[in-house]
């Protein structure tokens, strides 16, 4: 009797009682109450909140190679009404202290009512003392996601509509990597851009970089860059991430004289550390700089906007604490004048957290993929995966998703095929004298 | 404990370099050597009141002690450290947390009076092991602008330059000798603290396409805004500091976006205050350069500094040019050469600074009192 009066209330809770797609929920996988115990602090939204609870929690860490750098961690929510969500919350390099600390939030899920969502972020947030880092970072995104995904399911809509888009039906601007440098290779690329309808690449510069650097290293940077622009043509934008191998010297030579090339954005042009430092490199040229994609919640991007040091962001929704930091981060940025071009470089449910957030942003520019415009083995097992090919431009844009929620089914055994293969460095590279060097 | 204190005063016969060598003795019986500059009797005398009966391993309150006098707390810092790796049977850059390179890059300066001198000198340091040099700016006559702090060698006989020549020529110099060197010749221009801002600013223009390492010592450090306002207007990299024995100095440059490279001098700060202003250079992501013209034993020193320092860049060092110096520089330092070889110097081995000082040749040198 207390079961069937549970679920009964589920069905007409206050908060949902209008939701079609809750009304027809498959009842038969609901947990007894008796086996949840609600979270400390759940007791006060008992008459405001939904009925639905978190009844699991599960990590999977997902290695595409043995070798690889960034497994996958993906985080399922299930509830008692049935519906699950998926997130993800790789971080390259520390793959098991992130599973470790998606499992040490579990006392705040389980039982709880997946809704709440803001509740949950903060109170991961400001309860957890230190504030994040990357790796708690990490784990608040990838939780974020899996409960937007079921709040999204639960009210029948894709994400991108809760948060008010789409801004453009067509889908969502993006970049590939250009993985050219020749003149050939690059005449190449632009042909193949022309006729894929890509309007837009990332490049890099050549090297490891120490704090003072000569003429010859400074010029081969310089002359990589003419090179770019001159067989790319004018009509494809450029952006050029210096992945924080420069220090504010060696960044501001490059960076000026590179500025008759209008590229789109330097990214990263110095580490993320000192934000005063990266105004230096900002002062002294015209080239818009990028940067962003290490940054944790709004709070760690407030210095580089009230700085005015960057004119674009690149949050990443696996690490700044998922589409709610990151919605938060776009908004931030839109009143003072500054676009929004989130990283992502991990697996394909963070890609497609992303988009939705991409989609309902008004001051979004570019989303970037860690692909070449030839698709690779790891997007063959994301098709493999979700039916459908997560993360490749159609005439330079990703099409939005329709289906409520995130927009996708995945199986835990369709990741069975990927067995984690453990933690593993990021790149480590050194200079010529040993000492260590940033890529 | 450290038991006695004792100083030679050197000057090598042809360049007239001047500089102090001091032992630290240990009541164990160890021997501690340091270097610095020029350090007067009564400094010295001073010195060796506040250090003996110190502890001679806890070098951190012996330097708080010697604040004062900024050249021989340097030499009594290395000494100090040289004992404590000497105890500790290892290599200074070990006792540092090092090594963080197994080499370190070295600079020399060209000496010269005209650009093609200056070429000749750059060819010689070349087939020395050297890729890195200080040029020196060429004179630029002031003494019709009343400017202070000019120069000695800006005499009357110099050749007078307008503010466009100036630049031209400065161009000149640095042309020639990149291409007598090739592209991955690496050149710092030698400002030398002598130019007006407004001159230094011209130059600094000028040179933004060149690719200096960077422009050292453009400017006096006397104006603070003025230094920030050289910076912040194009992108030619600033070295600073030689003079700078206070790690704040550095770090109100830094404050000010003004500094693009540290350039403490060895013989002025010693290890562990280079170290400091290293650490708080690092949160800037700017590179340190040690200035050392001075002898082996600094040489020593710098290079263990330079094996334990993430953020170091390049050590200048001497090149003596004359063949009665670098007998000399040998004599004093007899187990280890200052050698480069592909723009880098070896690492000293052996416990300590790694090097065997010869009290002979200590005292065969010393400079006696005039």
């Amino acid at each position: 009797m207390r079961r069937r009066e549970f679920l009964g209330s589920a069905a007409v809770g206050q908060a949902l009682s209008l939701s079609a797609p809750l009304a027809a929920m498959p009842v038969g996988q609901a947990f007894s109450l008796s086996q949840t115990r609600a979270p400390l602090g759940a007791d006060a939204f008992r008459s405001v909140g939904s009925k639905v609870r978190i009844t699991g929690l599960k990590v999977f860490g997902v290695s595409l190679t043995p070798e690889s750098d960034r497994p996958y961690v993906f985080v399922k929510l299930e509830t008692d009404a049935g519906v699950i969500g998926w997130g993800e919350a790789t971080l390259e390099g520390k793959a098991g202290a992130v599973m470790a600390c998606v499992e040490d939030f579990r006392e705040f899920l389980i039982g709880a009512d997946p809704m709440l969502v803001e509740h949950h972020w903060q109170s991961m947030y400001v309860h957890s003392f230190y504030r994040a880092g990357p790796v708690m970072g990490s784990a608040i995104s990838g939780i974020d996601q899996a409960l937007w995904d079921i709040r999204g399911k639960l009210l029948g809509m894709p994400v991108y509509k809760l948060l008010g888009g789409p801004m453009e039906p067509r889908g969502v601007r993006g970049y590939y990597h250009a993985r050219a440098g020749t003149p050939e290779q690059l005449r190449k690329l632009r042909e193949t851009a022309d006729s894929l309808g890509v309007t837009c690449f990332k490049s890099g510069i050549p090297g490891y970089y120490e704090w003072i650097e000569g003429h010859a290293k400074i010029r081969r940077a310089i002359r990589g860059l003419e090179i770019l622009r001159t067989h790319l043509g004018p009509d494809i934008d450029i952006g050029v991430d210096f992945h924080a191998k420069t220090s504010p010297t060696v960044a501001s030579l490059i960076i000026k004289e590179v500025e008759p090339l209008n590229l789109l954005f330097i990214e990263e042009p110095c580490p993320p550390e000192n934000v005063k430092a990266m105004a230096r490199i900002a002062r002294r040229s015209t080239t818009p700089i990028a940067t962003g994609e290490r940054l944790i919640a709004s709070y760690g991007c407030r210095e580089l906007i009230e700085m005015g040091v960057a004119d674009i962001l690149q949050p990443d929704t696996a690490h700044v604490g998922g589409i709610t930091a990151l919605w938060k981060v776009g908004a931030m940025a839109e009143a003072s004048g500054i676009s929004m071009a989130p990283h992502a470089c991990e697996g394909p449910i963070a890609g497609i957290a992303t988009l939705h957030v991409d989609a309902a942003m008004p001051n979004f520019l570019v989303q970037e993929v860690c692909s070449g415009v030839q698709p690779e083995m790891k997007e063959k097992v994301w098709e493999e995966w979700l039916g459908f090919p997560a993360m490749r431009m159609v005439q330079g844009r990703f099409p939005l998703p329709e289906k409520p929620g995130l927009g996708f089914e995945l199986s835990e055994d369709a990741l069975k095929k990927y067995p984690f293969g453990g933690t593993r460095p990021m790149a480590r590279v050194f200079h010529p004298d040993g000492s260590v060097a940033e890529w | 404990m450290i038991q006695d204190l004792r100083a030679w005063p050197l000057r090598e016969p042809v360049s007239g370099r001047r500089y102090t060598v001091i032992r630290l003795t240990t009541d164990s019986g160890t021997r501690g050597y340091g270097e610095c500059g020029t350090a007067s009797a009564a400094d010295r005398a001073e010195a060796r009141r506040l250090v003996v009966g110190q502890s001679a391993t806890a070098f951190e309150p012996v330097r708080q002690r010697l604040t004062r006098l900024p050249q021989l707390q340097a030499a009594v810092n290395i000494a100090l450290l040289d004992i404590s790796g000497q105890l500790a049977r290892a290599p200074l850059y070990q006792v540092l947390g090092g090594p963080t390179r197994h080499k370190a890059r070295v600079m020399t300066a060209l000496a010269g009076d005209s650009d093609d001198a200056l070429v000749a000198s750059l060819r010689r340091a070349r087939q020395a092991g050297y890729l890195a040099f200080l040029v020196p700016l060429p004179p630029r006559r002031t003494e019709d602008r009343g400017q202070a702090g000019a120069s000695t060698r800006d005499t009357l006989a110099s050749p007078r330059f307008s503010s466009q020549a100036f630049v031209l020529a400065v161009k000149r110099r640095l042309e020639a000798l990149r291409a007598a060197g090739g592209d991955e010749t690496d050149l710092v221009l030698d400002g030398a603290g002598r130019l007006t801002p407004g001159d230094a600013a011209s130059l600094s223009q000028a040179l933004e396409r060149f690719h200096l390492l960077w422009f050292d010592e453009p400017c006096p450090l006397s104006n603070l805004a003025a230094v920030r306002k050289l910076a912040a207007e194009n992108v030619t990299p600033l070295g600073f500091g030689r003079e700078i024995h206070e790690a704040g100095l550095f770090q109100d440059l830094l404050r000010e976006d003004a500094i693009d490279v540290l350039r403490p001098s060895l013989a002025l700060n010693g290890v562990t205050q280079i170290r400091k202003m290293a650490a708080i250079a690092e949160t800037y992501y700017v590179a340190v350069a040690p200035f050392h013209d001075g002898g082996p034993i600094g040489t020593a020193a710098a290079l263990h500094l330079a094996a334990s320092l993430p953020n170091f860049f390049i050590q200048q060092v001497p090149l003596p040019e004359a063949e009665e110096d670098r007998r000399m520089r040998a004599e004093l330092c007899s187990n280890w050469a200052e050698t480069a070889r592909d723009g880098c110097a070896e690492l000293p081995a052996g416990p300590g600074l790694g090097i065997s000082v010869s009290e002979a040749a200590l005292e065969k040198y010393q400079e006696r009192a005039r």
